[in-house]
């Protein structure tokens, strides 16, 4: 591996669920690319979307170490994993997660709060993002005036907002028809290509897996398989 | 820590309903509260301005048991006090029985000397202002039986709109007169009151009138005094003067309790039960079931909210953001049901002091009330907020994008 940008070192997690504990992760070792494009594909319950809410900073670890880029994520306190995730990760959702009572570009404007942005600087730079999907013309609509397809696609705005090195996607297509989901998954693409993001998608879509640059394949917990793929 | 206002602000917008009424529901119960505590406040100021040199003699047996006249000169004798007047309650009413108001017979050579201190004299008759105006008021409540001094309340009200040499025709409830007419008074003075305890709606006639009436036969009643009020002399205690005046009669034949001004204007308070404690219930009976129903409202809005908060969280804000924007939202709601609230007290209050004139003489939304009010409305608002916000301090992020929203 030439560059180990996130690195989950012998993780493992466990969650007890009506008195009965589950282990999600068991030992993993796995290592991402800076500017790779990952797509995280098993069964649920094998332990994809706990990868990438520690990855995220969303969770943590029983035992073992989350790095990403220079960062000990895993050792991180839970007050300051508010501000790490602000500055180096993007979330994106399933069913979107975009506050309703926003417009778009106020949805996009949200994470920018958190940065020394000035308020006009914050709209330019939502404004941009929202471009960058192709949804500049959808700024002033709500959630609910917009179709699924564009709802994810003002996720991503949001995601990108602060210009984050790595990108969590958990199933982005899931809620999405094909063609919408077509257009996610160009623009996910795009941004790994053309803006170097490193992202890490959950899916059980075969098709949006086939656009990722590697795909893992977990079961109870382990990697059972990883390979490159053709771009 | 980086706050995002808009957010809250939205969030009262979108609920416009159910946030109208939580504020419709805190404005009434703020308006209920400062018009509770101004009773409240305006009988226990009557109470608190009451003169510290002056005494209230009675009938031992109950207030409404006359005095003997007799009494007056005995009481003029006891070391310590300087002046004495009757106060004999009149009670008739001005063309009809709505139209009531207090009339006191008072000691007409007395009365004005007595109350320097209570009562400035603002007109006289024939035009007489400021300073010699109490002279001129004097001298025409001596020269005319019938001569009355008015407050400027019923000068200026709507209902009555007396004026300065007016004759006044008052129905008697009490005391008919043998030729079944109207007791006639002619107003020569107009007078504003200078303490909370004194009506500025009340005449003052003269006693020798009504009682000479009623010794010639022109009217039915007994000669007496209902209560007799006593300045003191202030180097005398004035408890040694009160216990003087008891032990003077004693032995009848009308045994009397003398008490100070301040205890007996104590009496018409408690005579009604323990008003302010009663009021004080309710108003607290109110303001808690508001607080509740306040706190329902922001606990159903930050269970909608969890999902959110773990949004929130995953795009960097720090839980307490969350919190914070609960609590700044039941802030908003609460302070301005509380602003309607005092709004609609203050639009209230004049003709509520119209309604009271007669009962509690200083009924004032004052601005010390006005921010108590706001200040109960803010705390109400935070502590709501922060008792719905409290589960966002706890749950995680990956837990509160869990939750069904």
């Amino acid at each position: 591996m030439p560059d180990k940008f996130i690195t989950l070192n012998n993780v493992s997690k466990s969650y007890t669920r009506g008195g009965e504990t589950l282990k999600v992760l068991d030992q993993l070792q796995l290592s991402i690319a800076r500017g790779d494009f990952v797509a995280l594909m098993g069964p649920s319950g094998s332990g994809k979307t706990t990868i990438l809410n520690l990855v995220g900073g969303l969770d943590s670890c029983d035992s073992g170490s989350v790095h990403v880029a220079d960062s000990e994520v895993s050792a991180m306190s839970r007050s300051e994993l508010p501000a790490w995730r602000s500055r180096h990760v993007g979330f994106v959702f399933q069913s979107f997660n975009l506050l309703p009572v926003l417009t778009a570009l106020e949805n996009v404007m949200l994470p920018l709060q958190l940065t020394p942005l000035s308020a006009a600087e914050r709209k330019k730079q939502a404004a941009f993002a929202l471009d960058i999907v192709g949804l500049s013309d959808r700024a002033s609509h709500r959630p609910t005036q917009l179709s699924g397809g564009q709802e994810q696609r003002v996720a991503i705005a949001r995601a990108i907002a602060t210009d984050p090195a790595v990108i969590i996607a958990d199933e982005p297509t899931g809620d999405l028809d094909r063609s919408s989901a077509d257009e996610v998954l160009q623009i996910l693409s795009r941004l790994n290509s053309e803006l170097d993001k490193t992202i890490l998608m959950v899916t059980h879509d075969l098709v949006a897996a086939k656009k990722a640059k590697r795909l893992l394949e977990l079961d109870k917990g382990l990697l059972v398989e990883d390979q490159q793929q053709e771009a | 820590m980086q706050f995002p206002f808009r957010l809250a602000m939205r969030h009262l917008m979108a609920r416009k309903a159910r946030n109208g009424l939580t504020v419709l529901a805190i404005s009434i119960a703020v308006f209920l509260l400062c018009f509770l505590i101004a009773v409240v406040q305006g009988m226990e100021e009557g109470i608190r301005s009451a003169s510290s040199h002056r005494l209230v003699t009675q009938s031992a047996v109950s207030l409404f048991v006359d005095l003997p006249t007799s009494y007056q000169q005995k009481i003029d004798t006891i070391d310590g006090v300087h002046l004495t007047t009757k106060f004999r309650w009149f009670g008739a009413y001005y063309q009809e029985r709505k139209n009531f108001f207090a009339q006191f017979a008072v000691d007409h050579p007395r009365f004005l000397d007595m109350y320097t201190k209570d009562i400035e004299i603002i007109e006289a008759v024939g035009g007489t202002t400021g300073p010699a105006a109490r002279a001129a008021v004097q001298k025409a409540f001596s020269s005319d039986r019938r001569a009355a001094i008015i407050g400027v309340g019923l000068r200026d009200g709507e209902r009555f709109g007396f004026q300065l040499g007016d004759t006044v025709p008052l129905i008697p409830s009490i005391y008919p007169r043998a030729d079944g007419n109207a007791w006639e008074f002619v107003i020569v003075g107009i007078y504003r009151p200078l303490k909370a305890r004194i009506p500025d709606t009340t005449m003052y006639i003269r006693a020798d009138y009504i009682n000479e009436a009623f010794d010639s036969g022109e009217a039915l009643g007994s000669r007496g005094a209902g209560v007799y009020y006593v300045n003191t002399e202030e180097s005398v205690p004035i408890d040694q003067v009160a216990k003087d005046i008891d032990a003077l009669f004693a032995n009848g034949p009308q045994r009397t309790q003398t008490i100070t001004e301040a205890a007996f204007a104590s009496f018409f308070v408690s005579a009604i039960g323990n008003l302010p404690l009663f009021l004080g219930t309710i108003g607290g009976a109110v303001l808690f079931s508001i607080f509740f129903s306040v706190v329902n409202t922001m606990m159903i809005s930050g269970r909608q909210r969890l999902q959110e908060s773990g949004i929130l969280q995953a795009l960097g804000f720090r839980p307490i953001v969350s919190t914070m924007l609960l609590i700044w939202e039941g802030l908003l709601i609460s302070l301005l049901g509380g602003g309607i609230g005092i709004l609609l007290a203050l639009a209230t209050e004049g003709s509520l002091i119209r309604i009271f004139a007669q009962n509690i003489q200083n009924y004032q939304i004052s601005v010390p009330l006005m921010l108590l009010a706001l200040g109960i409305s803010a705390l109400l608002g935070i502590v709501a907020g922060l008792a719905a916000g409290i589960p966002f301090l706890r749950s995680s992020p990956t837990d509160a994008l869990r939750s069904s929203g």
